[in-house]
């Protein structure tokens, strides 16, 4: 069957192939479970406390377990998967290995270091032996202030991610010396434009560290701009949504088509997305700050066009990647109007994971619309649908899809096989239908108001309803989705540990991904020119965000009126911690 | 079998959010299902799906197939 390319190495799988990297990007995927086990365990912690089933932290620990779920998820999880997931495409794409693998080794252990910092700086908060502190949730903009540490380990993160985008253009640019005449093949080419915006964004969270946040932890400057934090946060934060959300893109376009027996689609598409989300991620940040005073209604209005352009390459790949299956369930096989969807392999966990977690993506699209609508924001703002979201965007659509794509990548970069395919698919099903119960709830919660980051929010003594159903209802539903995604998490947990003790190494696919029906010679050549779009991307965040930068410089301050920080952080009373242990003792 | 076990168990798990949010817009029509009457009604459609895949393919309890699975 000609489903793949490389057949020169066929029947190899990655460990073969490339044993040196294999190591790192194994240990970068480590890393992220890691990340992963204790961030959603956290997850569980803060549901059942919210909700008063099960509450045993203090209310002011509340935020510390909350910064920590939300660095350890949206940060950790999801890059180190990525970085191993880019390696892994960048390498086998280009069929070479990295230029110097003691760099890569380098950014890796960067990353790690950084980590920790991170790490052991939030739980400062709860250890009364660590004397730091970093409550400041995973968006971390003033007033909230954090120790240092937690900066400088957020720094050392960042540069290390840097200097993996650094190692994959090393690599091509390698490979491009050897193959002048070749197109960037397509896995490469998404790595690279990612990286590319990766690196225009993370600029301005820089910024915001080194120069105003850090030195402001440090007592160096005694006051910030909270409103030039956010501002520089969130010209990042809408960005990072895509970084996480690309090597989950990546393995749509060139997992799923092979998966489901066929062809990607359509290469020139694909790449054409992947430069839209170039031009795109970045200069619309501004639409977080919808409820900012202080930014003119003007720039929110472009952040908002802007917005509902990126749906479109969204809608692109929705539907190159839907074509691709249907190509591939018709060669397997399949016949009829929707019939073909019965030939798709549906028993694969690889391929049910990772299409269950494109259909909660489309939904997630639509509460997406939601949130990008100035005026309709404005209802949801920073309530509890904001949350149901985003555990539908990268609680889901990215998350479910890196623990499908580890069943089919922790045997390529150990040798072994898989241990157990049921319980994968198990797993891959569980997380589905928990998150259907908690994000359902967070959504009918929070249109009628129910707030987020609140640890004990009050509804008895007065006449409140959700959107259908009770405050109770909406509890309990949201409590029997944290424990079902718990148990899905342990489930993937013990697979993966399993997995890396086996002794069973046969049978192992080979090392490939999806070729294509229309390939890059049916693409214009402009498409792979990274400088062109590099330099659109630059002149469209200059347009997008030069102003309301000047004038919320020019209203505040460089170094704002005189916010001197906050620190949510409480000393508390052990006597107090006690009192509510008795209290949900029976 | 008319479909494999995995892929029943795939059918169910979808059908999940189909009734969480049927319930959901329902309401919206002014027609609230409690709980249990949600659960009722899922139940009913979970068992048909059951039986629908388990029955033999035609009519012919000769012809039932062990299954792919
Ligand atoms: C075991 C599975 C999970 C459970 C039970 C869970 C539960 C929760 C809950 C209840 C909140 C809201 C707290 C509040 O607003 O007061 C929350 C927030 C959050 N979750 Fe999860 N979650 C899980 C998995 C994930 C995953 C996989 C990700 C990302 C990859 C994620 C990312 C986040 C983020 C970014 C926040 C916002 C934190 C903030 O407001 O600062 N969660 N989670
Ligand atoms: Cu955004």
């Amino acid at each position: 069957m000609e489903v793949t390319r490389m057949s020169s190495t066929a029947s190899r799988t990655y460990l073969d192939q490339f044993p040196a990297e294999a190591k790192v990007i194994k240990a970068a995927f480590w890393s992220s479970f890691m990340a992963l086990a204790i961030g959603g365990l956290l997850g569980l912690v803060q549901a059942l406390h919210r909700t008063d089933v099960l509450r045993f932290i203090d209310p002011a620990d509340y935020y510390t377990v909350l910064t920590a779920h939300g660095v350890l998820l949206a940060i950790t999880f999801t890059i180190f998967f990525l970085v191993g997931i880019f390696t892994w495409a960048v390498t086998t794409s280009l069929d070479r290995g990295v230029v110097d693998i003691r760099f890569t080794w380098a950014w890796y252990i960067m990353m790690v270091v950084g980590t920790i910092l991170v790490g052991v700086s939030i739980l400062g908060g709860v250890v009364d032996a660590i004397p730091t502190y970093a409550d400041v949730l995973f968006t971390f903009y003033a007033p909230l202030q954090a120790h240092p540490a937690f900066y400088v380990g957020l720094v050392l993160f960042v540069v290390g991610s840097w200097l993996a985008g650094a190692d994959w253009f090393r690599t091509w640019w390698a490979w491009r010396k050897e193959n002048p005449d070749e197109r960037i093949p397509l896995p490469t080419f998404m790595a690279l434009t990612t990286t590319l915006f990766w690196y225009l964004c993370t600029l301005g969270v820089a910024l915001s560290i080194l120069v105003f946040l850090l030195p402001w932890s440090l007592g160096i400057v005694d006051s910030v701009n909270p409103l030039l934090t956010r501002t520089l946060f969130w010209y990042f934060g809408h960005a990072v949504v895509y970084f996480w959300l690309m090597p989950a893109y990546m393995m749509w376009y060139i997992m799923l088509p092979k998966l489901s027996g066929g062809k990607l689609f359509s290469d020139p598409l694909a790449r054409v997305v992947f430069v839209l989300f170039l031009l795109l991620s970045t200069p619309v940040g501004i639409h977080h700050q919808y409820l900012d005073p202080g930014i003119a209604e003007g720039y929110k209005f472009i952040a908002m066009t802007n917005t509902m352009f990126l749906l479109l390459p969204s809608l692109l790949t929705a539907f190159t990647v839907v074509a691709s299956m249907e190509h591939g369930a018709r060669q397997r096989g399949g016949t009829g109007y929707l019939g073909w969807l019965k030939a798709l392999p549906w028993r694969d966990p690889v391929f049910t994971g990772m299409a269950l977690a494109g259909l909660m993506f489309a939904a997630a699209g639509f509460s997406g619309m939601i949130n990008a609508g100035m005026n309709i924001n404005y209802l949801v703002h920073n309530s509890w649908w904001v949350v149901g979201h985003f555990h539908l965007t990268v609680g889901t659509a990215v998350a479910l899809t890196f623990m499908a794509a580890a069943y089919w990548f922790i045997p390529q970069v150990t040798g072994k096989a898989l241990w157990s395919r049921q319980l994968a698919l198990g797993q891959v099903l569980l997380w589905f239908v928990g998150m259907t119960f908690m994000s359902n709830a967070m959504h009918r919660s929070g249109l009628f108001g129910m707030p987020r980051r609140t640890a004990e929010p009050q509804y008895q003594g007065f006449n409140f309803e959700p959107a259908v159903g009770t405050v109770g209802e909406i509890n309990a539903q949201v409590a029997l989705g944290a424990v079902l995604l718990t148990v899905a998490l342990a489930m993937f947990l013990l697979n993966m540990v399993l997995t890396s003790f086996n002794d069973d190494s046969d049978s192992l696919p080979a090392n490939t991904y999806a070729g294509t029906l229309s390939g890059p010679e049916d693409s214009p050549a402009v498409l792979d020119n990274l400088k062109l779009w590099t330099a659109i991307a630059v002149v469209l965040v200059i347009v997008g965000y030069t102003l309301p930068l000047a004038s919320i410089v020019d209203s505040g301050g460089l170094f704002g009126p005189d916010i001197s920080g906050f620190q949510l952080a409480i000393e508390t009373d052990p006597a107090l911690v006690l009192e509510s242990v008795r209290e949900v003792m029976p | 079998m008319r479909i494999s076990k995995g892929a029943l168990l795939v059918v169910i798990a979808v059908l999940v959010p189909f009734v969480v949010e049927f319930r959901t817009a329902l309401s919206w029509f002014g027609i609230e299902l409690s709980v249990l009457e949600s659960l009722v009604l899922g139940g009913a459609v979970v068992l048909a799906i059951v039986l629908w895949a388990v029955w033999p393919p035609n009519g012919n309890a000769e012809a039932e197939l062990s299954g792919p699975n």
